[in-house]
């Protein structure tokens, strides 16, 4: 009797599937470093307000302490013109870095402490003489060297380079998320409950994935100036379909299994076979599909914005900075286009690396593994 | 004993095919064609039948799964259930909402145990799950032990329910079905090809793991299976199936014994032996394959391979009709 039993023995630790692929993942040193790097760099790019700025983090000024960075940081005015610190009024605010300076040269116990680098993707470029065109490395007239050197407004390449980074992550990611929000409900529903409400709703996708995306978005910033939040739904409009007909052919499959037959007959209600039972089992394409998700993400705000039809002029991005870059390329401006090239470059490679792993983390084949 | 507690009539499942441009349906599978059968309570009626005669799609369209799996199925006939008081219900044609209060009482095993448990719940949520939905009104640690105490009843220890079902062997997964479907307390399991899917050595303790849960909690089995020695060992009565309809019903030593219907002879005759030669049993070779059910032959659906085919075979529709050895058999032509 009991012949079967063996296969397992009470007391040792059990592991579900996705612990499992988890571990794998971990296992693959690639894709889990990738994933890494690049979770701590996205983290840290939410920080950038009190690294890359030219607001002072810490101004000490006749015996009060002022945050203006930190400020900046959680959203409060941090407005302080150059009469605050009893300095002639030059219009506008005041620019920490000269205010440094000052006080140094007054000696009085007055000090400003800049955060780690002291530019800011955004800047009246106007008091400290015009920086335009300055190659890496090389100082200013009164600044430190600034890393990327200067674009032809004389705003800081690498802070702009940095800030674009969150720009174009963040974006990236709500466009994923909100894709997989709009695709999975459809694809499930029309795999699920197949017939003629499927026949309908796939021809009504088809027509729909006809929509110019490009031509839209050509036309619709042409009439209203674009946003964020357009371009995200204007992108948005076709690109749930791909996930949508990928969660639909699992639910094909994955509806006549027999585990889906037993809660049936247990008397599950319906929404609940679709998400506790089915859903889960369907995540495979779901989760493998995410990093190349966000890379077409990333890449199609570059694109936009290189055209010129993305964010509104000003928004520190990869693909506006490389139009500009473009513009200039026979004047050997070269850091120009490398830095948001290279900038690209790492992220792109990064997420498709995490992706890779992801698939092979995923791959119920346990010797599929190419090195 | 002799108590009804479901009465099937005439029950017909047929599964429409489309094709074409606007998909229209252009034919139609009829896997079960008319059959009728009867179960009493603490009863295990044994359900045979080779490949493809529609064996799982009867025990299906019991507890009415198909249309999740097939929107294109059609139903029709009854299946009546009788609860203790008596009072019939035709399960057929309930709503899905009226079929709830139905579904503790019939409930499934299944063939495959590596599809028939969702790979990412663990046992415990797995056994727990129709409790969850019949018996909301139980206390977490009442869940806790009437699922600890069901796995000891199919001979697993309770330890295991925190893990998850591709840690098992096929038996042992058999066994979290089995546990699975006694939570609710059945007074109908329809088991369908419960042991197929398993090594021969285990077969034999989840099949007498079954007859032991059967002779305590004293519910009725629908049988399903292909392998004869293992329904007769089960069984008290057989009903044979071919190509969806009832060729023979009766008895398990009856029908296992002394077959009537030319079917059931052939069927009987392939049952190994382990020693053919002390029997002398005359092996009877079937030629041709099963017809598809999409061109059923008209008349007697068996004609086209059976010895004893008359030209008139082709003229009707045979009944079953009580035989000489006790069993019903549908041929007019054997006694």
């Amino acid at each position: 009797m009991k012949a079967g039993k063996q296969a397992v023995t009470p007391g040792k630790k059990s592991q579900s599937l996705l612990s499992r692929r988890w571990q794998k993942f971990k296992s693959l040193k690639r894709g889990y470093y990738s994933f890494v790097i690049l979770v701590i760099i996205y983290l840290l790019s939410f920080l950038l307000p009190v690294l890359v700025s030219n607001k002072a983090l810490v101004v000490q000024y006749n015996g009060s302490k002022m945050f203006p960075a930190f400020a900046d940081l959680v959203g409060l005015a941090s407005y302080h013109g150059y009469e605050d610190f009893g300095l002639k009024s030059a219009g506008g605010e005041v620019n920490y870095r000269r205010l440094s300076q000052e006080f140094e040269k007054a000696d009085n116990g007055n000090y400003v402490i800049m955060p780690l680098y002291p530019f800011s993707p955004q800047e009246d470029i106007s008091v400290e003489g015009n920086e335009k065109f300055l190659p890496p490395l090389t100082p200013g007239t009164h600044t430190a060297a600034r890393l990327l050197g200067t674009d032809d407004r004389g705003r800081d390449v690498f802070a702009r380079m940095a800030y674009g980074l969150n720009v174009s992550l963040s974006f990236a990611l709500l466009l994923a998320i909100l894709e997989y929000c709009i695709g999975v409900p459809i694809g499930a529903i029309s795999g699920y409950f197949g017939g003629k409400f499927d026949l309908i709703l796939q021809r009504v996708v088809e027509i729909w994935f006809t929509l110019p995306v490009l031509f839209i978005i050509i036309i619709v910033v042409s009439l209203v100036s674009p946003n964020f939040f357009l371009l995200l739904g204007l992108l948005l409009l076709v690109s749930w379909i791909s996930i949508a007909l990928y969660i639909r052919a699992e639910f094909l499959r994955e509806r006549t299994r027999d585990y889906v037959a037993a809660a049936v007959s247990i008397g599950v209600p319906t929404w609940k076979i679709i998400v506790r039972h089915i859903l889960p089992n369907s995540l495979v394409p779901i989760i493998t599909f995410f990093p190349f998700s966000i890379v077409s993400g990333i890449t199609a705000l570059v694109s936009l914005d290189y055209l010129g039809f993305g964010l509104p002029p000003g928004t520190p991005s990869w693909g506006e900075m490389f139009g500009l870059g473009v513009q200039y390329i026979n004047q050997n401006k070269w850091w120009l286009v490398m830095s948001p090239m290279s900038a690209m470059f790492f992220t792109l490679s990064l997420t498709v690396f995490v992706g890779e792993a992801v698939r092979e983390a995923f791959d119920p084949k346990t010797f599929s593994r190419l090195r | 004993m002799s108590v009804r507690m479901l009465d099937v009539r005439d029950l017909h499942v047929h599964f429409a095919m489309h094709g074409g441009v606007f998909q229209r349906k252009v034919a139609e599978v009829r896997a079960v064609d008319g059959i009728s059968f009867g179960i009493e309570r603490g009863e295990t009626l044994g359900l045979v039948g080779e490949s493809g005669c529609g064996k799982t799609t009867v025990g299906r369209a019991l507890i009415n799964v198909l249309t999740h799996s097939s929107p294109d199925v059609a139903l029709s006939g009854e299946v009546n259930y009788i609860d203790k008081q008596g009072n019939e219900t035709n399960l057929i044609h309930l709503s899905k909402h009226q079929m709830l209060k139905y579904r503790q009482h019939v409930q499934m095993i299944f063939q495959d145990p590596y599809s028939s448990l969702n790979q990412r719940m663990t046992v415990k949520q797995i056994v727990a799950e129709p409790l969850s939905i019949h018996k909301p009104e139980m206390k977490r640690a009442e869940v806790d032990d009437r699922v600890s105490w069901l796995l000891e009843k199919v001979g697993l220890q309770p330890e295991y329910s925190l893990r998850f079902p591709h840690e098992f062997s096929g038996g042992q997964r058999q066994r979290i079905g089995i546990a699975r479907a006694l939570a609710t307390n059945p007074e109908l399991i329809i088991c369908d090809e419960p042991v197929s899917a398993l090594d021969v050595s285990v077969q034999a303790q989840v099949i007498n793991l079954m007859d032991d849960l059967r002779s305590e909690f004293g519910m009725s089995y629908l049988f399903i299976a292909h392998d004869l020695s293992v329904v007769y060992h089960i069984s008290h009565r057989i009903a044979v199936m071919y190509l969806g309809n009832i060729v023979e019903l009766g008895r398990a030593d009856e029908v296992y014994f002394t077959p009537t219907h030319p079917y059931t002879r052939a069927l009987i005759s392939a049952v190994p032996e382990p020693d053919p030669a002390k029997t002398g049993r005359q092996r009877i070779v079937l030629t041709g394959d099963i017809p598809t059910p999409l061109s059923k032959p008209s008349g007697c659906g068996f004609r086209t391979r059976c010895p004893i085919a008359r030209p008139d075979c082709a003229t009707f529709t045979p009944q079953l009709e009580l035989k000489k050895s006790g069993a019903l058999a549908a041929c007019p032509y054997v006694e």
